[in-house]
């Protein structure tokens, strides 16, 4: 039973694990940091497990325990210092066609949102994902308008980082 | 003008193979793991606080002025007070654990915080009851000894024919005042320093949750 309980989440994991990698990416900024990040969703996830449903899609599930990790379970890795660094190594940031400024934009906005604090991130990260207000709300457990200004601010923020 | 966001929004679900592919195996062996989440810490703590205090009260009874407590005769007001103290741990205990079993991370995410806050409420709590039961025993433990212990009667009598009772009494006051206070003090800087250190992210954060609601 724990073995088949096993094999259906270390395959529904292996599949989405994307996910998991953004929200690493969106918190960390160095290679331990995000193993160890992801290590802990991991964990988190294969705890609460046992409880999925199924009556939400997994990848829901997912956001929401993955977010629960970064900003309240999660303390920062031990193992700080790193020398590789991830926007320049693994995520380097390629506009198909090639634009300096396009680039250049996404290199500051990148280096903006991770500036954020991490509520201000979360909302970012939702919103990246395409989630409506509805849904970063529940995620949150704060209200639709209020979830809706925050987002309004970011915006503003980023902006003004952006076009000082 | 094309939103900020949106652009980043673009760029940001473009390529999903610029992240690492773990393979079954190596999430396998992340899964054999242990958690090393501030839940599973306050949940170790926690147990330590209550081992520290249960240790603490059976290490008070065996000491020799406990020992001779018992001969003055006051089962009276030590034995109700040692089963209210037991009582009390268990009534901690069971909030504790009934808090901890409450603890989701499925919850959004303030109700996850709210939750792991009061887990480490209770314990809090618990904390301040034993200081304050601590005050109350020193307290009773010097009024007796003043009532019945022969030896500190007879230096009362002697310091009352020296004119220097006043002295006396203010210097065995300040002593205990003094003692107390710096056994809660290093106890509270403990806690202040554990606590701060592990909880600081999470208090940031609910801080700015709650903000946002306001």
């Amino acid at each position: 039973m724990k073995k088949e309980l096993e094999h259906s989440f270390i395959e529904l994991l292996e599949k989405h694990q994307n996910i998991v990698h953004k929200v690493c990416r969106l918190y960390t900024n160095n290679y331990d940091a995000h193993n160890d990040l992801f290590q802990e969703i991991t964990i988190q996830l294969w705890k609460a497990y046992p409880k999925f449903r199924g009556d939400s899609k997994f990848s829901t599930w997912m956001y929401r325990v993955g977010l629960n990790t970064a900003i309240t379970l999660y303390r920062k890795s031990k193992r700080r210092i790193s020398t590789q660094d991830f926007e320049g190594v693994e995520f380097k940031i390629k506009a198909e066609n090639y634009d300096d400024t396009e680039e250049q934009q996404l290199k500051i906005l990148y280096e903006a949102v991770h500036q954020l604090n991490d509520i201000e991130k979360a909302l970012v990260f939702l919103y990246l994902e395409d989630k409506d207000y509805r849904e970063i709300s529940e995620t949150l457990g704060i209200s639709e308008v209020n979830a809706r200004v925050k987002m309004n601010r970011i915006k503003t923020k980023l902006k003004t980082i952006l076009n000082p | 003008m094309m939103d900020e966001l949106d652009l980043l929004k673009k760029d940001w679900n473009k390529d999903d193979n610029k992240y690492p592919k773990l393979t079954y195996n190596e999430i396998y062996k992340m899964i054999l793991n242990k958690s090393s989440s501030i839940v599973k810490w306050i949940f170790i703590i926690s147990l330590l606080e209550f081992a520290f205090w249960t240790v603490i009260s059976f290490l008070l009874k065996d000491t020799e002025s406990m020992k001779r407590f018992e001969q003055y005769d006051a089962d009276a007001v030590f034995i109700p007070l040692m089963i209210f103290g037991y009582i009390i741990l268990a009534y901690f205990f069971y909030l504790f654990f009934k808090n901890y079993k409450t603890i989701s991370v499925t919850d959004n995410a303030k109700v996850l915080m709210e939750n792991i806050l009061k887990t480490r409420k209770t314990v809090k709590q618990y904390v301040a009851f034993n200081l304050i039961y601590l005050v109350i025993s020193t307290v009773a433990v010097l009024y007796l000894e003043f009532e019945k212990d022969q030896q500190i009667i007879n230096q009362v009598q002697q310091a009352t024919a020296n004119g220097e009772v006043f002295k006396f009494y203010a210097t065995i006051i300040i002593t205990t005042v003094l003692l107390l206070a710096v056994a809660i003090g290093i106890l509270l800087l403990f806690y202040w320093l554990v606590y701060g250190i592990l909880l600081k992210r999470l208090n940031s954060n609910y801080r700015e949750l709650k903000k946002l609601d306001s």
